[in-house]
């Protein structure tokens, strides 16, 4: 589509939404029908687009398969001709897949569904559906075909199934957001990733690990630990065995967010390991001093070792490594590199662009092509790795209009408008959510108003936005505000922001896992529920209506929508006057308050609440704050 | 300029107008675009930087189009420093109207011929880049020589409501600086001596558009650098005299580009093809022409010349993409915050001795140095200063017992409500922050004041940047 058909679409989407969405979109926005409008085409048709993000070859090399999370399919392609052979239809909103060892069946991780999809590539159809843990994102069977093994991103932990039947025999602990794994090239160890940083002291840099699993006895044997790092993406090993590389986000959340110059909200970094590196990981940046490379995601290493290929959703370009150089430079620095803006000169040779939201990057087993999943694009870039030049756009079947829905996801995930190139939306909201981060802003002062980063799920109905209440809608947090204190450049226009708005306001909340079938609520849930309601303590004595926590967490959203001082102000902080947060999926956002200064929920009551002024809760038994938070947990 | 030379350039002046006007080309067959020159018999690039006239014997400004040149605008007594607006319907130039006058900043509309002044000042104002924003940037002479200033091209409703002042300056030492580029990022290249605020060899520097965030744009200082470009790449293109470099990305120090032997007078401007014309001599007694080179040729190819004419300053009359605008997040305050990370660290090496204080140094009005104050330096290297906004400043570093272990060699500026990170004491532009928490603010969220003012109201203070635990 061009630029002026897009333009000339989002005009009529536009046009087409009430009118009053020109003035105050916040509120014309919310109902249904502009929902309807948002995804719809120029002619009503309501636009589906395929989304892929992972792509496989057969074992034979015959055929293509890409996984569409958009439409909820794999796709399987002709590996030569790219013409489609069949659509195979699998759980909502798919994240990761696999073969087995010999190649007869494929393992769809779905992680809106908390299912495995099990597909016969015989017969190209679904055989079976498993059930599995929470958000599973990924899935990988061992060599000897006895256990499947599971990353689930929101129970933090590796589920190992039954590879035959499917039942769960065990689940390992894994990093916070485990999401990714990645088998040695020999099988026999698992390399698991997450994308969140695992709990940590507060405003100590993120910590971060890789869980290494042997893969024939199911246990983790190993975690290599990732200091600094925030969120880990996708691995891939070297034919041999020796080199592993692993896509990363490493956050500068601790220093005063002033200005971005220098590299100064993230490094986008790899972390080597492996027997070509050494006994312990080494990091290198992939940035330049004036160009960033927004978001490291997928990685891919040539078969004979020479390049490596790193996928960057937010600047929508693929880097190009040389593996021996990349080595040599190693191995003569070796004390930390990863704050040398001009290190990646040593080893990075050449930046391709690509599409929207480029997730997957994968090697064609002859080394001649790199193919790459552009998300945002329905489309899949296919890469000379001779020239390093696109060598061809493989379009995907799916709507080529580009709604106002699509537009503002496609703005909130790249990069390109922020100072050159550095960060985007998706930076902080990982996959749409939270970074599991707290950040020093720099309009507050150096040091002062240490802000925990709120979900920004189902967020309808929770204005004004910012802990301190300052802002009363989203085209204000999305527009001037982030222009100047985050994007530190220019923004988009208009229309653009009316997009962005659209899809923020339109994110969706995840499925709540403690949330039964039929909306009924367990004994230990009913039981927090009456404490979350209740207004007489233990000891009789009525609770004011203000200090109850029903009062403030008021609404189908949680929140009153008004600012409260609960006690919590700390000496940093300029105001104790603190925005009422909602409590959508609450459980899944730690750590809490508005500093992040509590790493649970218990620790809301049990180590921030001494005066009772965050609700009367020191009455409250340990057992009593668990039914609390079994209840929390459903909302 | 002073009084004393302007009758001697007067006279030059009236001699060289006539031909000036009525010259003819020797050669436009390798020109396939529009552009606009500056002509002047004689032209000397670094003069402005100290303060002097680079056009000594006038200049005029000629429009090139299909093969022939004429003066771009008439009824001025001396033109030069064209600079087209992003979708080529405008001219911003230097221009004196009679032989006296100080250089001022004109508009001139391509299609009508309408002309308008747009910057009005009793001294001379030089070299005028558009901005986004319907701004401008040129250099205006004052009492310590030529500094940035930036003013708004009109009153429209959205530039005032952008809420700058509609004209200030951006730099703010006590020596020359004159604008080279706007870089697509929206910072404004421009060139002053190293070490900055002195009088030192020509060195490129950057500023956004604010004012605030000023630095060097690389540190492998050395050999003078000057007229310097950001070509299509990215890449900032730029002149030695006797060869080119330029500044990549990747790399934090320059890279000599392999371009003919020559003198080049720099402001390289890239054709639609990726060829550079440039302005070049072959040797010093010769006067510049222009020329074009394709990166790579092993010659230049002549595009214009005059005879008894240097040609200079080439700028394409074509639409170009328009940079980035920056959005001022400057506080309402007339002083500073400045944080550093870390003072131990430095491309000058490791520091002979543990650091316990820095001291600030400000410049008067009238260049004398003053001590304002010092400031304990944590354990991890990190201060925290509020410092005067729009004055220079610079640090020493000192060991406990006062002995200097680094100082600073040149001066630099924060704008009044700028704060600023600093990550080291000039570790260069390729050194990233680690992620930790300062130690200073650990201890303090105050700056120590080195503003020479005790702050008045300490509540308010609190609310502007600062308060102890």
């Amino acid at each position: 589509m061009t630029e002026r058909a897009q333009i000339r679409l989002r005009l009529g989407v536009v046009a087409g939404l009430a009118a009053a969405a020109a003035v105050c979109f916040a509120i014309a926005l919310a109902n249904g029908r502009a929902a309807r409008a948002a995804v719809q085409g120029v002619t009503g048709e309501v636009l589906t687009y395929s989304s892929p993000v992972e792509m496989l070859f057969s074992p034979d090399g015959a055929r293509l398969y890409v996984l569409c999370q958009g439409t909820d399919e794999v796709r399987v392609l002709d590996a030569s001709t790219y013409a489609e052979i069949k659509k195979i239809r699998v759980g909502h909103i798919p994240r990761g897949f696999s073969f087995s060892p010999d190649g007869a069946r494929m393992f769809v991780a779905n992680t809106w569904d908390d299912t495995i999809s099990v597909i016969g590539t015989k017969a190209l159809e679904v055989s079976a559906t498993w059930p599995v843990g929470a958000e599973p994102s990924n899935v990988v069977e061992d060599r000897a075909g006895k256990f499947l093994f599971v990353a689930n991103r929101i129970s933090n932990d590796v589920a190992v199934l039954d590879a035959q039947t499917g039942e769960e025999l065990k689940r390992l602990a894994a990093g916070r957001g485990a999401s990714y794994i990645t088998p040695s090239p020999d099988g026999a160890r698992l390399y698991v990733t997450h994308v969140y940083p695992n709990p940590g002291a507060h405003r100590t840099p993120p910590e971060s690990e890789i869980t290494v699993i042997d893969a024939a006895r199911a246990v983790v044997i190993d975690r290599i630990p990732l200091h600094g790092i925030a969120h880990g993406f996708h691995v891939a090993f070297s034919a041999d065995g020796r080199l592993g590389v692993l896509a990363e986000l490493h956050p500068k959340n601790l220093v005063p967010l002033a200005h971005l110059e220098h590299s100064g909200a993230f490094a986008d970094t790899l972390m080597l390991f492996g027997a070509d590196v050494g006994t312990k990981p080494v990091e290198v940046p992939l940035d330049e001093l004036e160009r960033y490379v927004a978001r490291p995601f997928g990685v891919a290493i040539a078969p004979d070792k020479s390049r490596v290929y790193v996928s960057s959703e937010g600047s929508e370009i693929v880097t190009v490594i040389d593996v021996a150089r990349l080595l040599r430079f190693v191995h003569a620095h070796p004390e930390p590199s990863a704050q040398d803006l001009s290190a990646s000169a040593n080893y990075v040779v050449a930046r391709i662009n690509v599409g929207h939201d480029p997730r997957g990057v994968l090697m064609a087993r002859d080394g001649r092509h790199v193919f790459v999943a552009n998300r945002l694009d329905d489309s899949i870039s296919v890469i000379d790795a001779q020239s390093n030049r696109v060598a061809s756009t493989v379009p995907l079947e799916g709507a080529k209009q580009i709604s106002v829905l699509r537009h503002g996801e496609q703005t909130f995930y790249t990069a390109r408008y922020s100072f050159q190139g550095q960060i985007a939306c998706a930076n902080c909201h990982i996959d749409s959510t939270f970074d599991g981060l707290t950040w020093d802003l720099e309009p507050d002062g150096f040091g002062r108003d240490i802000v925990d980063n709120r979900p920004i799920e189902d967020l309808v109905g929770t204005e004004p936005y910012k802990w301190n209440g300052g802002n009363p809608n989203l085209p204000t947090e999305c527009g001037p505000r982030t222009e100047k204190y985050f994007w530190r450049s220019e923004n988009y226009d208009d229309l653009t922001l009316t997009d962005l708005v659209t899809y923020v306001r339109h994110i969706p909340s995840r499925p709540n896992r403690w949330r039964q079938p039929g909306g009924e609520l367990t004994p230990a849930q009913d039981r927090g529920k009456a404490v979350f309601e209740r207004a007489v303590d233990k000891f009789g004595n009525a609770i004011p209506e203000a200090n109850r926590c029903s009062f403030c967490h008021s609404g189908p959203k949680g929140t009153s929508q008004k600012s409260f001082d609960v006690g919590t102000r700390k000496a940093t902080d300029n105001s104790g006057l603190l925005d009422t947060p909602q409590l959508t999926n609450i459980a899944l956002s730690s750590p809490y308050l508005h500093d992040g200064s509590a790493a649970t929920l218990e620790e809301i009551w049990t180590v921030f609440n001494p005066e009772d002024k965050h609700g009367r809760t020191n009455d409250l038994t340990k057992d009593e704050l668990n039914d609390l938070i079994e209840y929390l947990r459903t909302r | 300029m002073k009084v004393g030379n302007r009758t001697i350039w007067v006279a030059l002046f009236g001699a060289l107008l006539l031909p000036v006007c009525a010259f003819t080309p020797n050669s436009t067959e390798n020109l396939k675009t529009d552009l606009v020159v500056t002509a002047a018999t004689a032209y000397e690039p670094m003069a402005a930087l100290r303060g002097g006239e680079r056009f000594p014997q006038g200049a005029q400004l000629l429009r090139v189009h299909d093969g022939k040149t004429e003066p771009l605008v008439a009824g001025f007594a001396a033109t030069a420093d064209a600079n087209v607006s992003f979708d080529a319907k405008t001219v911003l130039f230097a221009g004196k109207k009679a032989i006296g006058d100080p250089w001022q900043i004109w508009e001139l509309t391509l299609t009508s011929g309408m002309l308008r002044q747009v910057a009005q000042g009793s001294t001379d104002a030089i070299r005028p880049f558009y901005l986004p924003a319907e701004r401008m940037v040129y250099a205006q002479r004052g009492p310590h020589g030529f500094s940035l200033v930036t003013a708004r091209l009109n009153d429209s409703a959205k530039v005032l409501e952008a809420g700058m002042a509609a004209v200030f300056p951006l730099t703010y030492t006590h020596a020359n600086a004159l604008p080279d580029d706007v870089l697509a990022d929206g910072r404004i290249l421009f060139e002053a001596g190293f070490p900055l605020g002195t009088d030192g060899s020509p060195e490129l520097f950057l500023v956004y558009a604010d004012g605030s965030g000023v630095e060097s744009y690389r540190c492998d200082h050395g050999v003078p650098r000057w007229g310097g470009h950001q070509v299509a790449s990215g890449d900032v293109v730029f002149t030695h005299g006797a060869s080119l470099a330029r500044f990549t990305s990747p790399l934090a120090h320059e890279e000599r580009i392999a371009a003919p032997r020559a003198e080049y007078a720099g402001a390289v401007t890239e054709t639609e093809d990726g060829a550079w014309l440039m302005s070049a001599r072959s040797t010093k007694s010769e006067r510049f022409a222009l020329k074009q080179w394709k990166p790579g040729a092993s010659t230049l190819e002549p595009v214009l010349s005059v005879d008894g004419m240097n040609i200079v300053e080439p700028m394409l009359l074509a639409p170009r993409t328009r940079p980035h605008h920056h959005p001022s997040g400057l506080h309402p305050w007339d002083y500073a915050n400045l944080l550093a990370l870390d003072a131990r660290l430095s491309r000058d090496g490791a520091l002979k001795g543990v650091p316990a204080t820095v001291r600030m140094e400000t410049q008067d009005a009238d260049g004398r140095t003053h001590v304002a104050g010092t400031a304990p330096v944590e354990q991890d290297g990190s201060f925290f200063v509020k410092v005067p906004g729009d004055t220079p400043v610079r640090f020493a570093v000192l060991d406990a017992s006062g002995t200097v272990l680094r100082l600073e060699r040149g001066w630099f500026w924060a704008r009044g409500g700028e704060q600023r990170i600093c990550v080291g004491c000039h570790t260069g532009p390729e050194r990233a922050a680690e992620n930790r928490v300062p130690a200073v603010l650990l201890h303090t969220t105050t700056p120590v004041d080195l503003t020479g003012k005790a702050p008045a109201d300490l509540s308010q203070h609190a609310a502007q940047g600062g308060q102890s635990k």
